[in-house]
C-alpha cells in the first residue's frame, strides 16, 4: 500500500469530513459506528478522491469505501501516472 | 381563559416564476404552465443540471433596486398583498400591522457579491454585508411599506413559509397583534444550486414529483399573505378570502437532510394540523403536498398521505412545485396562496409532467388518495391543507376554510416557569480580541455525544447542542416515548451559520458552482442547529428557528411561551446561539461595529426550559422563576431608510405592555438586565428610557461586559441570570429587555416562582 496516497486520504476525510485525525487509523471502519460516515460523506470522498486523484470513484464498491486502506487500493488500481 | 380567534386571509400577493402576481401565477399554475427553464443568473455549464424556476424580473425593477434579491421578491409580493386588502399604509392602521416573513438562504445573493468583490481585491460593499443576514429581511419589508408592528423571520428552511402563516395565527390568538403580512421570500442563488448539486439532489431535467422523483428543481420567489383577526377585518370592511383555522409544527428527530422513510414526523404534523383546526382528516378535500420531487421525500410523503387519510376518498393532492420549482423558504408562502385560490375558487391545480405510462404507475402509488395530474379539477371544497417538510427535519402544516372553527373557542391560560438552564459561554482571549467558547470534544463525549456525530455539527450547532443538552439536564428531564412530542424547540440567533455560509460561497467562488461541498451544505441553512438538537435529544414536537437580531434570545422565549399557550408543548427549549469566529470576526469589523468605539464581540448558546405549570407539577420540577409577561414592539418613527436606529417609544412601549400583563408598577422592579454593549450611543439611549420609566436608581445589569456582545445569545443570557437572581433571591422581579434591526425590541418580565 502506498503510504503516500494514504496520507493524502486521510489529510482529505480529516478536513472535509471533520474526522478527528487522532481517531482515524488506515484500517478504521469508516461507515463503522465509531467514525459513523454516511451517504453524504461518501459524496464528500468521491469529489476528494477526484480532486486529489483524478480517480473516478463512481464505478467503486461499498467494499472500496470501507477503509483508508481499500480505498488507496482503490487508488492505486485506476490512477493514471 | 384566551379567546382563540378567528383568523382570516384579506389579502394575497405572489411572484415566482410562472407569473408576476397572484393571478397569473393561479391561472399558470391551473393550465399546467412550467415556469423552468434553463438557469440565467449563474454559470452551470460544469454542472449536470442546468434547470430552474427564476422569476423574470430583474433584481432592479424589483423595490427600486435597492435590496438584496431575496427581500426585493419579498417586498413585491407583500405590496400586492397590501394593494389587494384594501390597507391604507398611510394610515394609523398601518402602525400596527406585523411582518413575519420566512427565508432558507436570505441574503446568499449578497454573500456572493459581498465575498467576489473581496476575491477581485476590493473591500465588499457595505451595503451587500447588511444584506447578507436573514435577521434584517422582515424589518426592510415592514420599514419599505411603513408598517409598524412586530416582525420576525423564520428560517427553519424549506418549511420556512408555512411556519410564517403558523406563527401569524399564534400572535393573533395570543393578543400580540391583530394583523400580519405572512410568507417567506427566496432568491435564485449559487450557494443553493451547489449545494444540493453536490447532494446529487437536483434533477438534471425538470423535476417531476410525485412521479420520476429524480431530485428537485430550484426555483424563487415570494408569497405573502394578509392574515388578520376576524374583527379587525370586519371592522375595517375587508374582503375575505378564507379562514385559516390551525397549524401544526413537529420535528422528525431523524436526519439533517433526509425525511424520515416511515413518514411519521410528516403523520405527525399533519394530524397536528387537523386536530388544532377542530377538524378530522375526513374533512381535508385539497393537499397541496411538499412533492419537492426527491425520491425520499416523495416515497415518504406517497406513505403519510396514504396513512393520514385512509377512509378519506374525497380528498385530492398535488404538488405545484412541478411548476413554480422549489422555492425553498419561500414555497410554502407561495403554495398557501395557491392553496388560498384554490380553495375560494374552487379549482385545485394539477402536478404537472406525466405521460400515460406514467399515470399507470401513479395510480398504483396514490392508493384512495386523488393526485391531481397534468389538469386542474374544478370542485368546490371548504377545507384544504398547505404542508412542508424541511431540512433539520422540519414540518409544518396549515389548514384554510371556507368557514370559521367549528370547535375550539377557547383555550386554557398556563402559568409558565423557567425549569432548566443551560449555558454556554465565551471567555476572552487576548489572542483573538473577543470573548470564545472552550467546546471540546471530551465535553461532548461526557455528554454521550459520540465522535460520528459530533464532528458533522459546525460551530453554532456545537454550541446550541451543549446548552440544550445541559438545560434538560439541569430540568432533569429525560426524552422518552412518552414525552417526545409535548416537548419543543424554539432557536433564537442573530446570524445563524455564517462561517458555514460564508465558507461555502468562497468554495464555489474559488472552486466553481459545481464543486460545493456535500458535507457542508447542510450546516448552511439556518436551523441545522435546531435539527441537530431534536436529533440528538430525540425532541419529536414544535421546532422553530428565529433569526431577527440580538433580541431573538427573548423573542425565542416569547414564541416558545406561545407554543405552549396553545396546547401544542408542554415543554419548550427556548434558546439563544451566536458563533464567533474569524468569518463573524471580519464580518463585524468591516461594519465597523467591533472594536475601538464599538463593542467586543463574543459567543455562545442558552437554552431555558419554560414549562406549564401542571407539567412541572407533575415532575415536582425545580422552579427558577416565573413569566409574568413578555412582548415584542417595534415602530417607524425616525428614519426607516436606517435599519440600524433607535426609537424610544418603541421601548417604552415593550416595557409598558410587560408591566401591564405582570399587573405590576414599574416601582415593583427590582432590577432590568439590560442590552448595553459598550457602544455609547446604545447605551446612553438605553438608561435614559429606563430612566425615565422606573426610576434614577434602577439597577441594570449587564452581561455583555462580561461575556461580549453575544448577541441572541447574549439576550438568553441575560434571561437566565435574571431567572437565577430570582430564585436565589437576588431580585423579586425584573425584566429583560434586547433589542433588534428597525427599532424592535423584546422584553420579558419574570417574577418569583
Amino acid at each position: 500500500m502506498s503510504n503516500e496516497i494514504a496520507e493524502k486520504i486521510k489529510g482529505m476525510l480529516v478536513e472535509r469530513l471533520r474526522i478527528p485525525a487522532d481517531e482515524l487509523e488506515y484500517d478504521s471502519e469508516l461507515f463503522g459506528e465509531d467514525i459513523g460516515l454516511d451517504s453524504i460523506d461518501s459524496i464528500e470522498i468521491v469529489v476528494g478522491i477526484e480532486n486529489l486523484f483524478g480517480v473516478d470513484l463512481s464505478g467503486a464498491s461499498k467494499e472500496d469505501f470501507r477503509s483508508i486502506e481499500t480505498l488507496t487500493a482503490y487508488v492505486e488500481a485506476h490512477k493514471e501516472d | 381563559m384566551l379567546d382563540v380567534k378567528r383568523c382570516v386571509i384579506t389579502g394575497l400577493g405572489l411572484v415566482c416564476a410562472i407569473g408576476n402576481d397572484t393571478d397569473e401565477c393561479f391561472e399558470s399554475a391551473l393550465n399546467g404552465r412550467s415556469g423552468i427553464a434553463d438557469v440565467k443568473c449563474f454559470d452551470t455549464s460544469n454542472c449536470y443540471s442546468h434547470k430552474g424556476a427564476e422569476v423574470g424580473l430583474a433584481t432592479g425593477e424589483l423595490a427600486k433596486g435597492k435590496y438584496d434579491r431575496t427581500t426585493a421578491l419579498g417586498i413585491k409580493a407583500a405590496g400586492e398583498a397590501i394593494a389587494d386588502s384594501g390597507l391604507d399604509m398611510n394610515s394609523e392602521a398601518a402602525s400596527e400591522i406585523g411582518v413575519i416573513l420566512g427565508s432558507c438562504i436570505a441574503g446568499a445573493a449578497s454573500v456572493e457579491k459581498y465575498y467576489r468583490d473581496k476575491e477581485n481585491g476590493g473591500k465588499g460593499s457595505i451595503d451587500d454585508l447588511k444584506a447578507i443576514p436573514a435577521s434584517v429581511i422582515a424589518g426592510n419589508v415592514a420599514d419599505y411599506y411603513k408598517a409598524g408592528g412586530i416582525t420576525a423571520n423564520i428560517v427553519n428552511a424549506c418549511a420556512a413559509g408555512t411556519l410564517s402563516v403558523a406563527l401569524a395565527i399564534d400572535l393573533i390568538r395570543g393578543g400580540k397583534g391583530e394583523i400580519f403580512l405572512a410568507g417567506g421570500c427566496d432568491a435564485f442563488a449559487s450557494l443553493p444550486f451547489s449545494g444540493f448539486h453536490a447532494l446529487k439532489a437536483l434533477d438534471a431535467n425538470e423535476c417531476s414529483p410525485f412521479n420520476h422523483s429524480e431530485g428537485i428543481t430550484l426555483g424563487e420567489g415570494a408569497g405573502v399573505l394578509v392574515v388578520e383577526s376576524y374583527e379587525h377585518a370586519v371592522k375595517r370592511g375587508a374582503k375575505i378570502y378564507c379562514d385559516v383555522l390551525g397549524s401544526g409544527v413537529s420535528s422528525d428527530a431523524y436526519h439533517i437532510t433526509a425525511p424520515r422513510p416511515d413518514g411519521e414526523g410528516q403523520m405527525s404534523v399533519i394530524r397536528r394540523a387537523v386536530d388544532n383546526s377542530g377538524l378530522t382528516a375526513n374533512d381535508i378535500e385539497y393537499v397541496n403536498a411538499h412533492g419537492t420531487g426527491t425520491a425520499k421525500n416523495d416515497e415518504a410523503e406517497f406513505l403519510s398521505l396514504k396513512i393520514c387519510f385512509e377512509g378519506n376518498d374525497h380528498v385530492y393532492a398535488s404538488s405545484t412545485k412541478s411548476m413554480t420549482g422549489h422555492c425553498l423558504g419561500a414555497a410554502g408562502a407561495i403554495e398557501a396562496v395557491l392553496t388560498v385560490k384554490a380553495l375560494t375558487e374552487g379549482k385545485l391545480p394539477p402536478t404537472t409532467g406525466y405521460t400515460e405510462e406514467d399515470l399507470g404507475v401513479l395510480k398504483e402509488k396514490a392508493g384512495a388518495v386523488n393526485f391531481i395530474a397534468n389538469k386542474p379539477v374544478r370542485k368546490d371544497i371548504n377545507y384544504a391543507m398547505s404542508n412542508s417538510f424541511a431540512f433539520g427535519g422540519n414540518n409544518a402544516s396549515i389548514v384554510f376554510a371556507k368557514d370559521p372553527n367549528p370547535v375550539k373557542n377557547t383555550v386554557r391560560k398556563y402559568d409558565l416557569y423557567v425549569t432548566g438552564i443551560g449555558a454556554v459561554t465565551g471567555e476572552y482571549s487576548e489572542e483573538t480580541g473577543d470573548y470564545r467558547a472552550n467546546i471540546d470534544a471530551d465535553t461532548f463525549k461526557s455528554y454521550g455525544v459520540k465522535t460520528a456525530f459530533l464532528r458533522k455539527l459546525d460551530r453554532l450547532s456545537q454550541l446550541q447542542l451543549l446548552s440544550g443538552i445541559k438545560a434538560l439536564e439541569d430540568a432533569g428531564i429525560t426524552v422518552n416515548e412518552d414525552n417526545e412530542d409535548l416537548i419543543g424547540i424554539c432557536i433564537g440567533t442573530s446570524d445563524g451559520p455564517m462561517t458555514e455560509i460564508a465558507n461555502f460561497q468562497k468554495g464555489i467562488i474559488r472552486d466553481g458552482v459545481d464543486k460545493g461541498s456535500a458535507f457542508a451544505f447542510p450546516n448552511t441553512v439556518y436551523n441545522a442547529a435546531g435539527g441537530y438538537l431534536s436529533i440528538f435529544t430525540g425532541i419529536k414536537g414544535y421546532n422553530v428557528t428565529i433569526a431577527n437580531g440580538n433580541q431573538s434570545g427573548l423573542q425565542s422565549i416569547c414564541a416558545a411561551s406561545g407554543a405552549i399557550l396553545f396546547g401544542y408543548e408542554d415543554i419548550m427549549l427556548a434558546t439563544g446561539t451566536d458563533e464567533c469566529t474569524e468569518i463573524d470576526d471580519g464580518l463585524y469589523s468591516d461594519l465597523g461595529l467591533k472594536g475601538k468605539g464599538g463593542f467586543t464581540l463574543g459567543e455562545g448558546s442558552v437554552t431555558c426550559v419554560i414549562e406549564k405549570d401542571s407539567s412541572a407539577d407533575a415532575r415536582g420540577a425545580k422552579r427558577y422563576a416565573k413569566i409574568a409577561g413578555f412582548s415584542s414592539v417595534r415602530d417607524t418613527s425616525g428614519d426607516t431608510a436606517n435599519n440600524q436606529r433607535m426609537s424610544e417609544a418603541a421601548l417604552t412601549k415593550a416595557l409598558e405592555n410587560v408591566l401591564a400583563e405582570a399587573g405590576m408598577k414599574p416601582e415593583d422592579i427590582s432590577c432590568i438586565y439590560g442590552f448595553g454593549n459598550g457602544i455609547d450611543k446604545i447605551d446612553v439611549f438605553e438608561m435614559e428610557v429606563y430612566k425615565k420609566i422606573f426610576s434614577d436608581n434602577i439597577e441594570v445589569r449587564l452581561v455583555k461586559q462580561d461575556f461580549g456582545e453575544a448577541r441572541a445569545a447574549s439576550a438568553s443570557l441575560q434571561f437566565a441570570m435574571l431567572a437565577k437572581d430570582i430564585d436565589e433571591g437576588r431580585a423579586a422581579n425584573g425584566i429583560a429587555v434586547s433589542f433588534g434591526t428597525s427599532a424592535l425590541y423584546s422584553a420579558v418580565l419574570l417574577t418569583g416562582a
